[in-house]
């Protein structure tokens, strides 16, 4: 939002010594940021007046002509297409390197063969108005060779405000709005808004009255006042009010829709001005299903019952609130005007706002909540003006004011202890007090210590409700730079020790420094085409139901898709890979996380999952993620522990049916480790063979503080003999199956471990030889030589039948 | 026998003029000189031969043997010298080359913070990502239809309730923990709670529609603003180094009042002004205030008892201006030529 400086001197004398900047930073450190400065000369530079000296044909164009420009210093030739052109006009000259408000930089130039240094320029092009029918001429207070600024008296300084902060004070998108707290800030004097208006005006009596208007919800429209204006005449706007508006980016159209232009961005509050030829009455109305209007922007618009129109008593006439009709617009014809000066909900505004992805100057308005009072004095304030303009202005129907809803005058104790509690420090009590009324609040002592706290009416729809807002009023104009930091005292105790997070962060850091594997934060969102070629089906994905175009919109149940597009973008930079991610998946089933506090319903099952992904060209990938896995659950739980791989019937489309493993430790069913299959490997184009474990968090994190800590095991006192036995069997036969059976076959067995796994010419093609290290130890002897052959010659025996396998020598 | 140990002597001479390493003379060595060496064979063999013949035999077969022995020496030394001169080492050479892993740098940010504040006395806390509208909201002092919600562009997720209505979101904030820790510990309450939030907005340099944030708050009985002026300054040294300035300014934020903006001074330029502090010499990094009373009421605090403080940082921006990093979509962005710098 943009506001002129020179406007707000016009209700806060702001004295010689404040500069503009000291305005911008006590505005930003009090109120609200302003986030920029713009001199408004500084739009014009380079930018002078010339006086046309000769106009001769172009040679070799007939709509163009070339033009002597006497702009004092020196006289430019310039070619101009302008059919009103002529010789003795004073016309605004852009010199070469001026830039217009358009972004248009001038450059020497050759047009048509014929040289060109510079541009006469157009109302349009100087973003001034918008004729572009010919160059603009400028009268005889024209000085040659001085700057186009200074013509148009362009010494303003426009303040940008940080608009999109200020969702909580309508007050103050407004220049009178910013000059209140600006008087409040530097402690000047802000002229009452009410001594700018004459009221004193005849409207006729009801009975007389052209004009009759209906609400038919009184919850819809607070308050509409309207009046009919005949005798009229529709013009440009003076320059006092064209200034104005050009001073703060807006491009002036005709008289009486600047003017309303001009009141609301005075005093906030929006007007609107229909043609009134034939308009007699004013319906405020929800408007009917498929009912439609075309919009002031030419756009037809399709409403609904959640919409709030104007009507006429039969068809719309204007969006209530966001933009007239097309039908009811002023045009050049007009000679009478209702205009419209209402308050409308806020929240329905609001809704149709957003619905029709229509913003306008006064929606913005509306939907942050307006004082009702606003209306009346933003009437008056027009015809006022009005009368300014169009002096032969007469008023043709009575002041209709529909007001349903009377403020009652809100008021809130403050306590000056609880304050200086609040703030932690004292503040004086005179301070506090001229800080408030210096916002317009009004104060009512009840004791010494105790304040009756008015709310002004523009601070009152939803802004101020509680004694804390009074009480970031007084912080904030008294300045927080004032307050001494202080830290808190309080009773030491000992924080709750958020466990997952340490066992996140532990993960995290052995994934990276022990495994190598970087660590990647992926999107929660995932995309259709990318999961139709994992084969993945996500019938049963939640969605989000606005996504951003063109962004992925499915909630990702799993890490392993963008993990897998991780090693795509990353492929060709070495030749292995790995990553990891622990991230947050989500189901469509219902949690245990309740919705809210009276709630019932719960929210969507989320979890936590670690992903890993290794990728190149290794062929005992495999293994090596499954080491991985293995040693990572021993490093969290303890060295004691045996991961086990299990055969898996559940295999998600990019899993290689072959290679695929459910991980188990100490009976829990933790994740599962599988090779991306070829299939889901040609339609990604991963160029190394792929493989992922997914592990659930949650559930580790469960297992793990379940367990007690590990006791020591007391060092075996007795020697350990070991001894190395390979079996030769079918290939089928699984090295769980025949390990399980090794480690329960005799207590005396401690440690079972595979060494070697054969396969070739050396034993049948369907066999394999599995080695194993077997570790025998008895806690209270020395085994001896005859009491391991017994049990080594049981077990092979064993083995052997069990499985039909053969010792192998 | 004689001929024998001839034999050995002469091959064994034969063998060593040959010899051009300490490899071969090893060799040679454990042929002919060791325990079950050649001239091993032949005294330990000694034992069976005629007592006459014995003494002779013996005598020339020391006689041998210790040629032998010194010869063998005499090669030893100057090959031990000669290799000396050969296995010169480059000790410049590089270590052996390893892969690293590396952590995001959102990660190592984070950790800062939440190493900083437990160091205070607060717990971490967390909570679902996917939020309810009444938790990430209404609870949070912004009721439908409250303006502020315009302000954070929300995701909805399409799963409506039993009341035939969207009310679930993708959190666009991380404050709807805040409520949730007050409900579930009550006060005095100190915690610090980093997260992911999401706001449906288009990206570009500038701008994630996937961001981390974290964000602390204190409840006590006597909280004040003081108080928190003072926690965040700290902060701010923590962070950006001991001579580092608060500056504060209003800012609404529905769940905090008085609700500010606390700007730190530029550590890039020490607050002279540059490049990245727009040359204003001051950073905006922190959002802040007092907990606004409805929201202690959402978590189940009397606010006419306790009082709270509440502030946050987004990690993306700490980040960013931590290491310099110019792009925000870098961070889930999936490059391991950005993460590796890490």
């Amino acid at each position: 939002m943009y506001i002129s400086l020179n406007w707000l001197k016009e209700f806060v004398k702001i004295p010689q010594k404040i500069s503009v900047n000291e305005i911008a930073v006590g505005l930003t450190q009090h109120t609200v940021e302003v986030e920029g400065l713009a001199h408004q000369a500084d739009k014009f530079k380079n930018i002078v007046v010339g006086r046309v000296l000769e106009v001769n044909k172009h040679p070799n164009a007939d709509r163009l002509r070339v033009a002597m420009v006497d702009i004092k210093k020196n006289k430019l030739k310039i070619v101009c297409g302008a059919p009103n052109l002529a010789e003795g006009q004073l016309v605004p000259v852009a010199l070469v390197g001026a830039i217009l408000p358009g972004g248009l930089e001038i450059k020497e130039s050759e047009i048509r063969g014929e040289k060109s240094s510079g541009m006469i320029c157009a109302e349009d092009e100087l973003g001034i108005g918008k004729g572009h029918e010919g160059i603009l001429v400028l009268n005889n207070n024209a000085v040659v060779g001085g700057a186009f600024s200074k013509y148009l008296k362009a010494s303003d300084v426009i303040l940008e405000i940080d608009n999109k902060s200020l969702s909580n004070r309508p007050d103050l998108l407004s220049h009178y709005g910013i000059a209140r707290e600006i008087g409040a800030i530097f402690d000047l004097t802000v002229k009452p808004y009410e001594k700018l208006l004459n009221k004193k005006i005849e409207f006729l009596n009801s009975k007389d009255s052209e004009l009759e208007v209906k609400i038919e919800d009184k919850e819809d429209c607070a308050r509409y006042m309207a009046v009919k204006i005949s005798g009229l005449e529709v013009k440009e706007s003076p320059d006092w009010l064209k200034e104005k508006l050009i001073a703060i980016n807006q491009k002036p159209i005709n008289n009486l829709v600047d003017l309303t232009n001009y009141v609301m961005f005075e005093c906030g509050q929006p007007l609107h001005a229909f043609s009134a030829d034939g308009l007699k009455k004013i319906v405020v109305r929800r408007a009917q299903k498929n009912e439609s209007l075309e919009t002031l922007d030419e756009k037809e618009r399709v409403l609904d019952e959640s919409d709030l129109v104007i009507s006429d008593g039969q068809s719309p006439i204007a969006l209530a609130g966001i933009m007239g009709g097309k039908n009811s617009g002023i045009n050049e014809a007009t000679k009478s005007i209702v205009l419209e000066s209402a308050n409308f909900k806020a929240t329905l505004i609001r809704k149709t706002s957003q619905k029709l992805g229509l913003r306008s100057e006064a929606s913005a308005r509306f939907e942050k909540s307006l004082d009702q009072s606003l209306t009346e004095s933003a009437l008056f304030r027009y015809i006022n003006l009005l009368s300014k303009i169009c002096p032969a202005l007469k008023i043709s129907s009575s002041l209709i004011d529909v007001q349903q809803v009377v403020l009652s005058d809100k008021s809130i104790v403050l306590d000056l202890d609880w304050l200086d509690k609040k703030i932690g420090q004292e503040i004086p009590k005179e301070e506090s007090i001229k800080i408030l009324k210096s916002l317009g609040f009004k104060i009512e002592e009840q004791t010494a210590r105790q304040l009756a706290v008015m709310i002004p009416s523009w601070r009152a729809t939803k802004d101020i409700t509680a004694r804390e807002d009074l009480a970031e009023e007084v912080l904030r104009i008294y300045g927080y730079d004032k307050i001494i930091s202080r830290m808190p005292s309080e009773t030491l105790s000992l924080p709750e020790i958020n466990q997952e997070r340490m066992l996140e962060r532990k993960i995290k850091n052995i994934l990276s420094l022990k495994y190598c594997l970087s660590e990647m934060y992926n999107y929660s969102f995932v995309g259709e085409e990318q999961l139709k070629k994992l084969n993945i089906d996500f019938s049963n994905y939640l969605k989000l139901v606005n996504p951003l175009s063109g962004i992925q919109n499915i909630l990702r149940q799993s890490l392993v898709p963008h993990l897998i597009s991780n090693i795509k973008t990353n492929q060709a930079k070495s030749e292995k890979i790995g990553f990891f991610e622990i991230g947050d998946v989500f189901f469509g089933a219902p949690g245990s996380i309740k919705k809210g506090v009276n709630n019932e319903e719960t929210l969507p099952y989320q979890e936590k999952k670690i992903g890993l992904i290794l990728a190149s060209e290794e062929t005992d990938l495999f293994i090596q993620l499954k080491g991985i896995v293995d040693n990572l659950l021993k490093n969290l739980i303890n060295y004691e522990i045996q991961t086990e791989f299990l055969l898996s019937n559940d295999f998600p489309g990019w899993a290689d049916k072959n290679q695929i493993v459910k991980i188990r430790v100490l009976n829990k069913e933790l994740g599962t480790i599988a090779v991306v299959n070829g299939e889901a490997s040609n339609n990604i184009s991963l160029k190394k063979k792929v493989v992922i474990a997914e592990i659930n968090f949650n559930a580790l994190a469960e297992l793990i503080f379940s367990l007690t800590v590990t006791r020591f095991r007391e060092i075996e006192k007795y020697p350990a003999v070991v001894r190395d036995l390979a079996f030769v069997l079918n290939e089928k036969i699984l090295y769980n199956e025949i390990r399980n059976e090794i480690v329960k076959f005799n207590p005396l067995i401690r440690s079972v471990e595979l060494f070697d796994i054969y396969v070739g010419s050396q034993i049948n093609d369907n066999e394999k030889s599995l080695a194993f290290h077997l570790s025998l130890q008895a806690e209270d002897r020395t085994l001896t030589a005859s009491e391991v052959e017994i049990i080594i010659t049981a077990l092979i025996k064993h083995i052997s039948e069990r499985f039909e396998a053969r010792i192998r020598n | 026998m004689k001929n024998k140990i001839e034999e050995i002597r002469t091959e064994f001479l034969k063998q060593l003029a040959k010899i051009k390493n300490s490899e071969q003379l090893r060799d040679l060595e454990l042929r002919y000189l060791s325990r079950k060496g050649e001239l091993s064979d032949i005294m330990h063999n000694l034992k069976d031969v005629e007592a006459s013949l014995r003494k002779e035999l013996g005598e020339l077969a020391n006689t041998a043997k210790q040629e032998m022995q010194s010869k063998f020496k005499e090669l030893q030394v100057v090959l031990e010298k000669h290799n000396k001169k050969n296995e010169f080492i480059d000790v410049t050479l590089p270590g052996e080359k390893f892969i690293n892993g590396h952590l995001n740098p959102i990660t190592l940010v984070q950790n800062e913070l939440e190493d900083i504040f437990s160091s205070l006395g607060f717990m971490i806390g967390d909570g679902p990502e996917l939020e309810s509208d009444y938790y990430n909201f209404t609870a949070l002092n912004m009721p439908p239809q409250h303006p502020a919600r315009d302000m954070q562009d929300t995701f909805y997720v399409d799963l409506k309730n039993k009341d035939n209505q969207y009310d679930l979101v993708m959190r666009t904030q991380t404050s709807p923990v805040q409520v949730r820790l007050m409900q579930k510990y009550g006060a005095p309450l100190k915690a610090l709670i980093p997260g992911r939030c999401f706001r449906n907005e288009a990206t570009d340099a500038r701008h994630e529609h996937t961001f981390y944030q974290v964000e602390g708050i204190m409840v006590a009985k006597e909280i004040n603003f003081a108080n928190l002026k003072s926690l965040l300054e700290l902060v701010g040294q923590k962070l950006f180094g001991p001579n580092t300035k608060l500056r504060m300014r209003p800012k609404l934020f529905p769940f905090v009042e008085p609700g500010n903006n606390g700007e730190y001074t530029c550590f890039l330029c020490q607050g002279k002004g540059c490049r990245v502090c727009k040359y204003t010499g001051w950073l905006e990094i922190v959002g802040a205030g007092l907990i606004h009373p409805d929201v202690l009421r959402s978590g189940g605090i009397d606010p006419e008892v306790y009082s709270g403080l509440a502030f946050g940082f987004g990690l993306n921006r700490l980040a960013m201006l931590k290491y310099g990093i110019n792009d925000i979509r870098l961070f889930n962005g999936g490059d391991l030529n950005f993460l590796e710098q890490f």
